[in-house]
């Protein structure tokens, strides 16, 4: 599925420009080093991490985008450096687990 | 977007999970870090000759070992403390600038940080190995036209650095802190 169709269904809101690319699985995480070890190319990101290291690791992984949940907001700098990388950032305001359950219902392995 | 699949060369293997642990020597004021695989990080102060090394502070961090998947050999990266991207570089500072750069052809800036030696004088990460960290993660990138390039600490940023900047989770429990 790609991940603009995801965003659609699970009502996400994009923070940043849209990057749209196909979501390989999901990997929930606050922890910068966790995601460095463990995350894989494609997965989308689920966090409450809104500083400038998440985008630095989802970059390197390759990831295709970060959802921010429980209403955390990036700041401007933050987003501009995600759109350089061409990291798409959404946010919702539930939190990992409702989120996880929502990607989970929408066919999300 | 263009996508190929190809068996990667190398792979992260014997990852293991610690903390980075910060200190300082009182007298001469020199600072260094290392890798602690202790479920806690040690706090305690300790002498070592004639310095007097008082904890600063630490960050959950992993180590790894990379693995050729061809030949079996297993490249050991102990002297890594971290990446630093270039994006979470000051401003003013060169690596941002190059950085900054080198996006906008689609190639994205880490430097390797290194551990301190154990006077707390910095260290290189050898370009060997920097062309195996560079290898292990290009591997991983779907999009070709999409590159990593991973430095050796040639800029000096030890110098000007701080831990939060590293890709380890210092501060953890600061989440409501963005940029």
């Amino acid at each position: 599925m790609m991940l603009q169709e995801l965003a659609q269904k699970l009502d996400l809101k994009l923070v940043t420009a849209p990057f749209d690319r196909e979501v390989g699985g999901v990997y929930i995480s606050d922890m910068v080093s966790d995601v460095i070890a463990n995350a894989k190319a494609g997965d989308l990101l689920v966090t409450v991490q809104i500083h400038s290291n998440v985008i630095a690791a989802a970059n390197l992984l390759d990831l295709c985008g970060i959802v921010v949940t429980q209403d955390k907001q990036p700041g401007d700098d933050v987003i501009r450096l995600a759109e350089k990388a061409e990291i798409p950032i959404y946010s919702t305001a539930l939190n990992r687990w409702q989120m996880a359950t929502r990607l989970y219902e929408a066919g999300i392995r | 977007m263009s996508s190929e699949s190809r068996a990667p060369q190398y792979e992260m293997v014997n990852v293991r999970a610690g903390h980075v642990v910060i200190e300082h020597d009182v007298r001469s004021r020199a600072v260094r870090s290392w890798f602690s695989a202790e479920p806690v990080a040690p706090v305690e102060e300790y002498w070592e000759g004639r310095r007097l090394w008082r904890h600063w502070g630490a960050a959950q961090s992993f180590q790894f070992d990379v693995r050729d998947t061809a030949s079996g050999e297993v490249i050991p990266f102990r002297e890594l403390l971290g990446l630093m991207w270039y994006g979470c570089c000051r401003e003013d500072s060169p690596v941002r600038r190059i950085g900054e750069l080198a996006q906008e052809q689609r190639v994205s800036i880490y430097v390797a940080i290194t551990y301190e030696t154990a006077d707390g004088e910095p260290t290189q990460l050898p370009r060997e190995k920097a062309a195996v960290l560079n290898r292990l993660f290009n591997d991983r990138v779907r999009d070709r036209s999409k590159k990593i390039l991973i430095l050796p600490d040639l800029f000096g940023l030890y110098r000007e650095m701080s831990y939060g900047q590293i890709m380890i989770d210092f501060g953890l429990t600061a989440i409501d802190e963005g940029g």
